[in-house]
């Protein structure tokens, strides 16, 4: 259940990625509403789940908006294992580091794109900017805020929901 | 110590079996990258999913378009609003000065219709506004902007270019009156434009002139004109005073009755003009009492 419920929410989000916030003014910007998805999976979900989720996603992405195929799952798998690493039984995993964190793997991911990019495909690479980097990185941040809180307040529902349903194992009783 | 070692034994069953999970999860999504950017063929399985998803993009696009085209209506309603209030203010202004263009095309035909007037009389007449008017049926008065000040004297004659107005009756300094012809105390001596028949044309307030003592048999119709007669030494000869609109045949008598609708409009008068000739002084002269 939660598994599919982040599933569908990460399809919604793509679907309002590619729609509805293309059609917004473009000073509004344009986060990145399934790299946020793809960090909050990375602290919240197991290694399985986790791939699973990232991967799917990343790939229904790629396919709509991806040049190269391949690419963008790619991308989000290496920013779920490296968040995954990085929070695993860390404080870093605690809510008040998770916002930041956001920007900082955004940053870094950008970077390592260029990187990549100027290694892999140096004709098409584009002009890096320090400033439009750090505009991105902020609204993905200020996008991350709402984003995040949903997602924990979706996480924290389904989890208590689930447990509720689970029918609660009794010991059987001593002999006296 | 047996359950302990089932336990540690579970554990790492179920240990092994999440590794192997991920292995072959792993394994999968390396051969699907793999496959995808190697391939960069955009196989059965990107199909699918894009055979997936464009439904759900294009159902928010739709929504979405249809939200942005009810907006844009909307905004294009306020400005069509905004738009109506702008003509509608222009439409306006523009009226309320198309009527004082109006006005001023209609006062500068009727002053040009007055100075034709004033140049046709053989005598230099004084134009005079009208100030006051006093329409009751017993009086017919008019107050006119000119005075003793201005050589106005009683018994002077008024006129307009359509005809008889009346005759100046009273007079201040710069002000004066005028009885107008149609009052029921004025009478004139009239002729029958065609015939030079005579009568005397009676004032009957709003119902214009009567014209009496017009024999039966004199020939009269309808529409013939009726100009003054010229005795009496008020008015000259041939001013115009009306037309005939009515003939009634009295069984009795000699004489018929001929309504006469007026050649003047007494409710729209404006200006009228003054002939300056003291004719009381000439019919003082000549021994004749006012034919009034």
């Amino acid at each position: 259940m939660l598994f599919l419920s982040f599933w569908l929410l990460g399809i919604v989000l793509i679907v309002l990625q590619t729609t509805l916030m293309q059609s917004l003014p473009l000073w509004l910007g344009r986060p990145d509403f399934l790299f946020i998805l793809v960090t909050f999976i990375a602290y919240r979900f197991a290694w399985v789940p986790g791939i699973v989720l990232v991967f799917t996603l990343g790939w229904v992405m790629d396919v709509l908006v991806g040049l190269y195929l391949g690419f963008y799952p790619l991308m989000c798998l290496f920013t779920f294992a490296a968040l995954k690493f990085l929070t695993n039984k860390s404080p870093i995993k605690e809510s008040t580091y998770q916002i930041p964190l956001v920007g900082l793997s955004y940053f870094l991911v950008q970077i390592i794109l260029y990187c990549v990019y100027s290694l892999a495909l140096p004709e098409e690479l584009p002009e890096w900017s320090w400033g439009i980097t750090l505009q991105r990185t902020a609204l993905q941040v200020a996008a991350a805020i709402p984003l995040i809180l949903l997602c924990s307040s979706l996480y924290d529902f389904l989890l208590k929901h689930r447990l509720r349903t689970k029918p609660a194992r009794r010991r059987p009783r001593k002999p006296m | 110590m047996r359950k302990k070692t089932k336990a540690i034994q579970g554990r790492s069953i179920y240990g092994t079996i999440r590794i192997l999970i991920l292995v072959v999860i792993l394994g999968i999504v390396g051969l699907l990258l793999l496959a995808s950017m190697l391939g960069g063929r955009f196989g059965t399985p990107h199909q699918l999913t894009l055979d997936f998803i464009g439904p759900m993009q294009s159902a928010v696009t739709r929504s979405l378009s249809g939200i942005v085209s009810l907006k844009d209506d909307y905004i294009a309603l306020w400005n069509v609003r905004a738009e109506n209030k702008r003509l509608q203010a222009l439409v306006d202004k523009y009226l309320k000065e198309l009527g004082e263009y109006r006005e001023g095309y209609s006062t500068n035909l009727h002053l040009e219709e007055l100075l034709a007037f004033k140049d046709k009389l053989s005598f230099q007449p004084l134009a005079a506004r009208v100030v006051g008017k006093e329409p009751a049926y017993w009086y017919q008065t008019i107050v006119v902007d000119r005075g003793r000040k201005d050589d106005v004297m009683e018994g002077m004659i008024v006129l307009a270019p359509s005809g008889v107005v009346g005759q100046i009756i009273h007079t201040a300094d710069h002000y004066s009156k005028v009885l107008l012809a149609n009052a029921p105390s004025s009478a004139i001596d009239a002729m029958i434009q065609k015939n030079r028949t005579r009568g005397i044309l009676k004032g009957a307030g709003e119902h214009g002139y009567v014209l009496e003592y017009v024999l039966k048999n004199a020939d009269v119709e309808e529409g013939d004109y009726i100009v003054t007669a010229g005795i009496g030494g008020v008015f000259p000869a041939g001013i115009p005073l009306g037309r005939v609109s009515k003939i009634h045949q009295k069984k009795r008598g000699m004489f018929q009755e001929i309504e006469v609708q007026p050649s003047v409009d007494f409710q729209k008068l404006e200006f009228v003009f003054i002939d300056p000739t003291d004719r009381r002084k000439i019919l003082d002269s000549a021994n004749l009492s006012p034919g009034r």
